[in-house]
């Protein structure tokens, strides 16, 4: 008998005020997840569209990309060892538009690679977010430390670093704008053990992402809050099913003392907990799913479907251990102390 | 037929180091379609030897042998089982589910027994039970809309309906005015005759004790 069910028929009220409380900070939780997901995005689409693989930058910068300078020999030679690698340098600037109207953005150039823009020299590939400021292809830009001109040749999807577009250049106006010899990092795809490479620390895309103090802070924040959402939501559960069993201890006893198992009530309360959760997370997913859509272009917020399935799961899980760890009780209780109390 | 014996059966409660003996080693034999009741006054042990033969807490020494196994000794799980399945049991309050049907009540009691029957069967089993007892008329109320006397019926119903070798009855007519004990009394007795149950019962009610085919009066932890 679905004993369970018919609990939730009767005591409609009870169960649709928790379901509420879970579906508001599930819902809380998915938005604030695409918030983060979206600001990250929006902070290092660059390195996180990378494929899985190794950077590296010089030993002596000590884990600050600005700071390292990779000698142009030793990036001959690894690039000559492996053929898919990369060697690349990210600097922020600006470039002003034929009405003089300056743009900040992230300078990107690198080595011949297809993980990256090849552009020639006096051209320019912006991120499409700048078509939106009325840059349009063709259109000629300009830098104070650079003599020549930029040609907008093309634009490219999602493509930030450090909350400004990118600016694909070639490496020769590259190294004119900022005075430099060399590049700053390379990456090689690929490869489950970096390979060693002298004078060079090797980072994981996830330990490179960190270096970035803006993003390091940013995501950090923005995880701690999901993170107590969750935590919150385990919380509610332990507590909602603690005070319900509270309520129930002589019925449990009872139920007991007639032979029910003690397994079939915490299956009771496990499939209570389940249908509420589900159904909550139904609607708050639907419901993020929907802002997704309709969420203003200029707001960075991406809930992806992976993200959405994993926090559901987490959500599950959490509140089978609030439930279970407040039904403990369920097993203390003795048939005799509830047949000697009266009715419930 | 005897179907349910206890042996020399002891209990002792011990809070620190204060123990007392509250069962001195008591005997007793319940007989197939018998209806027994023990009385006593408080404190006697009444309910502790009612509670001990139910298996619903153990002895300190001593036997308590139904269908011929001990159970003293045995293990929890085997104890649920001969709950579940070969006793039945009405309170003094009727203890019955609060989010549950009348219906339900009964349906959930065999499911507990592990009834072998198909649901449509268990329905049936259950209509002819609640006509047995009366409450047939109110089997999709729920147990808040019934007054004491219906409350104690449905109990009595929930108790017999997975046919019991042993029904425990702890004061069944404490709650109720003194018609309807005489009605849940008579139930109880033409139940226990019908259906050839073993009924031991716990009253401190002597009016209820002309329902009883045999009397067992206890004192200080002792049969009388």
């Amino acid at each position: 008998m679905n004993m369970a069910w018919k609990e939730m028929k009767k005591s409609k009220a009870k169960f649709i005020i928790l379901g509420s409380i879970i579906f508001l900070v599930s819902f809380l939780t998915f938005i604030i997840s695409g918030l983060a997901n979206g600001l990250s995005q929006d902070n290092a689409a660059l390195i996180k569209d990378l494929p899985q693989g190794h950077f590296y930058m010089s030993t002596d910068a000590k884990g600050t990309y600005n700071l390292s300078k990779i000698d142009p020999s030793l990036q001959d030679q690894t690039l000559k060892e492996h053929k898919d690698a990369a060697a690349f340098s990210i600097q922020m600037g600006f470039v002003n538009d034929k009405e003089d109207k300056q743009h900040t953005v992230a300078f990107v150039t690198s080595t011949d690679s297809p993980l990256f823009e090849k552009v020639a020299p006096g051209e320019i590939v912006l991120d499409k977010s700048l078509e939106k400021d009325g840059i349009k292809v063709g259109d000629v830009l300009t830098n104070n430390q650079f003599n020549g001109e930029f040609k907008v040749v093309k634009f490219v999807d999602q493509k930030k670093y450090s909350h400004a577009p990118v600016a694909y250049i070639n490496m020769n106006d590259y190294k004119e704008i900022y005075r430099a010899k060399g590049l700053q990092l390379m990456f090689i795809p690929g490869q489950d053990q970096a390979p060693s490479i002298t004078g060079l620390d090797s980072y994981t895309n996830n330990e490179f992402l960190n270096t970035i103090s803006s993003y390091k802070a940013e995501n950090m924040s923005l995880q701690m809050i999901i993170w107590f959402l969750i935590a919150i939501s385990g919380l509610l559960f332990a507590i909602f099913f603690y005070m319900m069993n509270v309520q129930k201890i002589g019925l449990y006893g009872i139920l007991k003392a007639i032979g029910v198992k003690t397994g079939t009530l915490f299956r009771m309360m496990w499939a209570q907990m389940f249908l509420i959760t589900i159904s909550a997370l139904v609607l708050s997913v639907a419901l993020s799913l929907g802002f997704n859509m309709i969420a203003p272009k200029g707001m960075p917020f991406s809930l992806t479907l992976n993200g959405t399935i994993l926090l559901s799961v987490l959500f599950l899980v959490i509140g089978f251990i609030g439930a279970t760890l407040s039904g403990m009780q369920i097993r203390k209780v003795e048939p005799l102390q509830a047949i000697q109390q009266g009715d419930m | 037929m005897t179907t349910f014996t206890i042996q020399d059966v002891t209990k002792t409660f011990t809070n620190g180091e204060v123990s007392e003996q509250v069962l001195n080693g008591i005997n007793l034999s319940l007989q197939e379609g018998e209806l027994t009741a023990l009385v006593g006054a408080s404190g006697s042990g009444k309910s502790t030897l009612l509670t001990i033969a139910a298996g619903l807490q153990s002895a300190s020494d001593g036997k308590v042998k139904f269908d011929g196994n001990n159970m003293i000794g045995m293990t929890q799980e085997q104890i649920r089982k001969i709950r579940a399945s070969k006793f039945g049991f009405v309170f003094q309050s009727a203890h019955l589910v609060p989010f549950l049907t009348v219906e339900d009540q009964l349906m959930l009691m065999l499911d507990v027994a592990e009834s072998k029957m198909s649901k449509h069967e268990q329905k049936e089993e259950v209509a002819k039970v609640l006509k047995l007892v009366e409450m047939d008329h109110r089997k999709n109320a729920y147990p808040a809309s019934l007054s004491g006397g219906e409350k104690q019926r449905v109990a009595i119903a929930r108790a017999i309906i997975h046919k019991p070798k042993i029904l425990f009855a702890d004061e069944p007519t404490a709650s109720l005015d003194s018609k309807r004990s005489r009605d849940v009394m008579t139930l109880i007795r033409d139940l226990t005759k019908k259906l050839k149950i073993t009924t031991l019962m716990v009253t401190h009610d002597e009016e209820m004790l002309p329902f009883a085919d045999r009397i067992i009066t206890m004192k200080d932890g002792l049969i009388i």
